[in-house]
């Protein structure tokens, strides 16, 4: 758990009704579980309340009438209420168990759908960890609170009033006095829950701390070594395991101590049964009755102390279900507007999906990402049918954001962007990204075979078919080479399988997507130049009568595209063919020759490395 | 097996007593906990009784001592009193009890988390090269936590559990003999049943366990390739994957509620069953009259003590096994050989400190991993103190090895290495490796801020000499521009720095560590020309005072080093500076040629382009 959790988690004091009653509407399906969960807990809390007093009949019983039919009904009362409450015991826990499960099971589904219609730029803001975290503890923390907490609610306050009433109608004025030690019980029950929850928070902390330490010593032992820092590293991690000792020690004494002093005003309440008890032995109290009231006395803490941990729970959970109930609330920036959903079905009908994109427009786009840094100012450009436009320039320049917004992975804060003349944000979103084919610098694969990820990019394809995309990339020779061809499992993340090869896998997959618009965003930056040439000439078969933008370090990529832009600080600075350009002896002249040397120089090297 | 109690005991060293003690509040808390029903029961059949003389000769004497018959029926608050002090006193013992186990077992766990940090930092390349990290984390923590939780939990249950059955025993059986074997026949039921239970579900928890594996691994990657989902527009096709082992999670932790559904009703019905039979046997000796309403009480109570411990051994029983599994575990790191130090008779000592750079010398070095496939083979050179030497050489080469090896993270199999003079296979690590300062391709950054990561190197640097070396680093400016400047956390809690970033506060780090041996191990590969031109620029003032090697792929980064060694598969094919290296025929040479051919190919490019215009 991170710091920011934890401080957002500190921040709740109060219950918050309204979050759960929106949280609970997520439990409609289960409304039958948890009403069934409810009259369980109620029964079982009256079974709790009867069976002392049963008790106390089968000893008034024996003691006054011997061996009768009286004890033997009320004998086979007390076995047959135990018998029942085993029963209840599986029941509520089945129907908790249902409820958890599925409203478990429905939350994360609905905050599954929502993250694939989030924009970017909510992923960029929320490291993959942090979302993770929200469909993992914070779904498992609420969906299990509830069902436990609405059992315990049920059966704690019904058993403290059928006590209540039970003493009560045994002795009215005993019952006053034993009841007398509620108040206490209940406001040191509430002080301790606290005080626990408090050192718990602590305690996860300082562990997360502590795992965070471990992994920099592992993960930093080279640097460690050369910087000779053991002992200071390990003075600086004993401040942090002591921390870690001393939250522990007053998170274990916080729970020592709370026990003995509820047990301790419960003996008060058993004190009291025996000496008013004993004083009206033989007239109007029974010895039955007077062991019912110190068995009654003695447990009369159990039901307050539950219910003041569910609470304490309760609370702890509901930082989980806010962060969970905003994710869903979550609007994506960019969707489909109501006039696009509403036209949709006419554009079907008409054909109008299946249209080609035969031209792209950027007229005065404007970006940022964040309020007064500008990425792009009324950048503009007019791309044709057929025509492959290469992008290059220094990191940061802005070119992964132009195809980001020709995508509509964003949308320009000014100006607008036109597909065959209209303004893509009058389409649906669908029908362009399903265009569109696109290969990143880092390649992203799924886990499961070679043949799984590159049929990614088209799920009906046929194996033929993946085969003839593999071979168009230059990736079908590696493949085959694997131990098991196209069968290979690439691992979690693809980490079986080199960069290289993976770029390849994912050209491969763009590639079989068939896409109207193909962008490559350096998606050969980590294959070898000899390989980079075999995939350009297998591409350039691909690129043809497509729209194709190219980003790349690599001018020899770069070379033989039909247009060339130069993108500096948001703008495009130079553009125009290889030969243009070259002669301008401008900012592409001084890039290639820097680039190209150096390029070649790799070459030699991996030539020698290889020999 | 054995070595694993021994290590349990041995890690014990120095909290045993306060173990003792624990033990010892453990005992006593618990005759006093079985004290409070005796009040009760000796009121009831002594005083409160309309038969007292039926009472048992021990109730009798006990209502003797106390006062008398007639005196206690007219003070009945006294024994009211005895049942709340002894109830406080068997409290205070145990939370004397809890007390002294959370400190013992807190501080065990406290030396054994500093002894598995201390060990992982000394531990041999050799070792972490073999490893993976998350399972060494997971060894430190979550098996850390497990044994802890042995200590601190599972022992003192375990303990409870026995003593709370066998103190009340005598008493039982000096009460009623009968009444004790109907109290406690359900108890081996219930230990075995809970035990065998909590073994076979444990398959039952792994598999809950893999399918939540599977459902956040899908989920992990669908969030991580969020990207190529959209450009695929495969939103639905991903929610239908991710529903399905969503839905799996959601049936298989279904069957563990309903399994547990059965164990929770069984085993509670075999403790409440306890219970009435108790109550059963109890009310029949009583209607016979061979039982005392007192006794009846007692009775009644004891179950109802230790009958709820006892229902947890079982499970506790069950999950010994982890415990074990977890210290064996962290014993194979806590086992493993430190790195070596050279024996005192031969250790040797680096001259003093100078402010001059140390020679470099390798001698016929050759190395290999584990006798697999030779790295490296007779590497033979010199670096001059001061000099800057060039390692140039596809990946692969080797020229990192040699870099390992001067820092000593491995030894050489032949040959040896010497920093002005002196062996350094001889010396103590720690001294060789405090002169030398390394950047590397991909440096290594603690969560800390820019200013802490640059001095770890020499942690009193004031802050006019850390902004110095990042200055020379050029990355002064660049860490001014963070919203908190020297002050800005980076690494996984704060600002995620650029590759270039990264390795120019590395070098920073590096230079205000002064070092004798200052080592660029293809240092400057996210750095852009321009930048990279700056610093060596910089660097060359501090001439002198470092003896340099710079590992490159850039030809402009090494060809003014006063010497540059060529290496291709572990061996050196040529030495010299650029200018004799370049009329030799051999790598550098057509490596350079490249650099001049460029610059030919566009002039004649141009002038061909100006004919035609």
């Amino acid at each position: 758990m991170d710091e920011q959790e934890l401080q957002q988690e500190e921040s709740q004091r109060r219950l918050d009704i309204g979050l759960w009653r929106r949280i609970l509407v997520y439990a409609r399906p289960y409304r039958w579980s948890l009403i069934c969960l409810g009259i369980t807990g109620f029964v079982f809390a009256w079974i709790d309340a009867v069976l002392p007093r049963i008790t106390g009949l089968i000893i008034d019983e024996a003691t006054t009438n011997g061996l009768g039919p009286g004890l033997v009904k009320q004998s086979l009362y007390y076995l047959g209420l135990v018998t029942l409450m085993a029963f209840l015991i599986w029941l509520f826990i089945v129907k908790a168990g249902r409820a958890a499960t599925g409203f478990a099971f429905d939350i994360r589904r609905a905050a599954f759908s929502r993250l694939q219609e989030l924009s970017f730029s909510f992923y960029d803001q929320r490291p993959v960890g942090w979302l993770m975290a929200r469909l993992t503890s914070d779904c498992e923390r609420v969906s299990s609170i509830i069902p436990w907490f609405l059992l315990d609610l049920v059966w704690g306050s019904t058993l403290i009033v059928g006590i209540s009433i039970m003493m009560l109608h045994l002795n009215k004025h005993l019952g006053l006095l034993v009841m007398l030690i509620l108040p206490p019980l209940a406001v040191v029950s509430v002080f301790f829950q606290r005080k626990l929850l408090g050192s718990q928070r602590a305690v996860r902390k300082t562990n997360s701390e502590i795992t965070a330490s471990f992994n920099e010593a592992i993960m930093g032992v080279r640097t460690t070594k050369t910087l000779v820092r053991e002992r200071e590293n390990l003075e600086e991690f004993e401040v942090r395991s002591t921390a870690m000792y001393g939250h522990s020690v007053r998170n274990a004494l916080q729970a020592a101590v709370y026990l003995p002093i509820v047990i301790t005003l419960g003996s008060i309440g058993v004190g009291l049964a025996l000496w008013r008890g004993g004083l009206q032995i033989g007239g109007e109290m029974s010895f039955g009755t007077m062991i019912a009231f110190m068995q009654y006395a003695a447990f009369f803490y159990i039901p307050v102390q539950e219910l003041a941990e569910r609470f304490t729970q309760l609370q702890a959970a509901q930082a989980s279900a806010e962060r969970l109930q905003g994710l869903i609330d979550t609007e994506p920036d960019i969707k489909d507007s109501p006039e696009v959903i509403e036209n949709m079905e006419q554009e079907i009908k008409l054909g109008r999906f299946e249209e080609k994109i035969h031209s792209v427009e950027f007229e005065k786009v404007s970006f940022h990402y964040k309020e007064g840094e500008p990425v792009l100012v009324d950048f503009d450009l007019r791309v044709g049918a057929g025509e492959t436009i290469a992008l290059v320039g220094p990191t940061g320049g802005g070119k992964s954001t132009i195809v980001s917004l020709l995508c509509r992975f964003y949308e320009p804060t000014s100006g607008s962007i036109k597909i065959n003349g209209i303004d893509y944000r009058q389409r649906g979103l669908l029908w362009l990204q399903s265009k569109l084919g696109i290969v990143l610098q880092s390649p992203h694969l799924f886990s499961g075979s070679i043949r799984d990820n590159i049929r990614y990019g088209s799920l009906e394809a046929s194996d033929k078919d993946v085969i003839e995309a593999a071979k168009v990339v230059n990736a079908h020779e590696f493949i085959s080479a694997q131990e098991n061809g196209y069968e290979t499992d690439v691992g979690e993340g693809g980490t079986r399988l080199s960069t290289g090869q993976k770029q390849l896998i994912s050209l491969a997959r763009a590639v079989l997507s068939d896409p109207e618009i193909f962008i490559m965003d350096e998606a050969t930056s980590s294959v070898d130049t000899e390989t980079e040439r075999l995939i350009q000439e297998g591409i350039k078969t691909v690129l043809q009568g497509r729209i194709s933008f190219i980003i790349a370090h690599r001018l020899s990529t770069v070379r033989s595209a039909d247009r060339i832009m130069v993108i500096e600080q948001g703008r495009i600075v130079e553009q125009g063919n290889h030969e243009e350009l070259i002669r301008l002896q401008g900012r592409y002249h001084y890039l290639y020759t820097g680039q190209f040397a150096r390029e070649r120089q790799e070459g030699i090297l991996q030539e020698v490395a290889s020999e | 097996m054995n070595s694993k109690y021994r290590m349990i005991w041995n890690l014990m060293a120095g909290q045993r007593l306060t173990y003792g003690l624990a033990i010892a509040a453990l005992v006593l808390g618990s005759c006093f906990m079985y004290l409070v029903p005796m009040v009760p029961q000796i009121i009831m059949d002594g005083v409160l009784s309309s038969e007292p003389e039926k009472a048992s000769d021990f109730v009798g004497r006990a209502v003797e001592l106390t006062g008398g018959r007639e005196f206690l029926k007219g003070h009945l608050w006294i024994p009211a009193i005895w049942i709340l002090s002894l109830t406080a006193i068997s409290g205070i013992l145990t939370y004397l009890r809890s007390r002294f186990a959370a400190m013992a077992s807190e501080e065990i766990t406290r030396k054994l988390r500093d002894r598995l940090y201390d060990q992982l930092q000394h531990l041999p390349c050799s070792y972490h090269d073999k490893v993976e990290t998350g399972d060494q984390v997971q060894r430190c923590t979550s098996d850390v936590e497990t044994f802890r939780r042995f200590l601190a939990h599972q022992t003192v249950e375990i303990g409870r559990a026995l003593i709370m059955m066998v103190v009340p025993l005598p008493l039982m059986v000096a009460l009623d003999v009968r009444m004790t074997i109907v109290s406690v026949v359900t108890i081996p039921p219930i230990v075995v049943f809970s035990f065998l239970f909590f073994r076979k579900v444990q398959a039952s928890f792994k598999l809950v366990d893999e399918a939540e594996g599977r459902m956040t691994s899908r989920l992990q990657e669908n969030l991580s390739g969020i990207r190529v989902v959209r450009a695929f527009a495969r939103q639905d096709y991903e929610q239908e994957k991710f529903g399905e082992r969503n839905r799996t999670h959601r049936d298989l932790d279904y069957r563990l509620y309903k399994l547990f559904a059965w164990y929770w009703s069984i085993s509670d019905f075999l403790c409440m069953g306890q219970k009435a039979l108790v109550v059963g046997a109890g009310g029949y000796f009583l209607a016979m009259g061979q039982l005392q309403v007192g006794t009846f009480f007692f009775f009644l109570a004891v179950v109802n003590m230790f009958i709820w411990p006892i229902r947890m051994m079982g499970r506790i029983l069950s999950e010994l096994g982890k415990a074990l599994v977890a210290i064996g575990r962290i014993g194979e790191i806590l086992d493993h050989p430190r790195e070596s130090k050279p024996p005192i008779s031969q250790r040797q000592i680096l001259p003093m400190d100078s402010h001059v750079g140390s020679e470099i010398v390798f001698e016929s070095v050759s190395f290999s991993h584990d006798g697999s496939g030779q790295v490296l083979t007779d590497i033979s050179f010199r670096a001059a103190p001061g000099q800057t030497v060039a390692l140039l050489g596809p990946s692969g080469s080797g020229k990192s090895t040699i870099v390992n090896l001067l820092l000593r993270f491995y030894n050489p199999n032949k040959g040896f290495i010497t920093i002005d003079g002196v062996d350094i296979g001889k010396a103590k690590r720690k001294d060789v490796r405090s002169r030398i300062a390394v950047v590397m391709q991909e440096p290594f950054l603690f969560s800390k801020t820019v200013g802490e990561n640059i001095k770890l190197g020499r942690t009193e640097a004031d802050e006019s000499e850390i902004a110095h070396a990042a200055t020379t680093a050029c990355v002064h400016d660049a860490i001014l521009e963070f919203d908190d400047g020297y002050e800005t956390v980076v690494g996984e809690r704060g600002v995620t720095l650029s590759g270039g970033q990264r390795q120019r506060v590395a070098l920073a780090r590096a230079l205000l560590e002064d070092p004798r041996i200052l080592i660029l191990d293809d240092a400057m590969s996210s750095v852009d020309t321009e930048t990279e031109t700056m610093i060596l620029d910089a660097l060359s003032h501090k001439l002198g005072q470092h003896t340099t090697l710079v590992i490159a792929h850039r030809l402009s980064t090494l060809m003014h080093a006063d010497k540059i060694v060529v290496i291709e598969h572990g061996r050196i094919v040529q030495q010299g500076a650029h200018e004799t290296l370049v009329t030799q025929e051999g790598l550098y040479r057509r490596l350079w040629r490249i650099q001049s051919m460029v610059e030919d190919d566009v002039a004649e490019f141009k002038a061909v382009a100006g004919d035609a215009a």
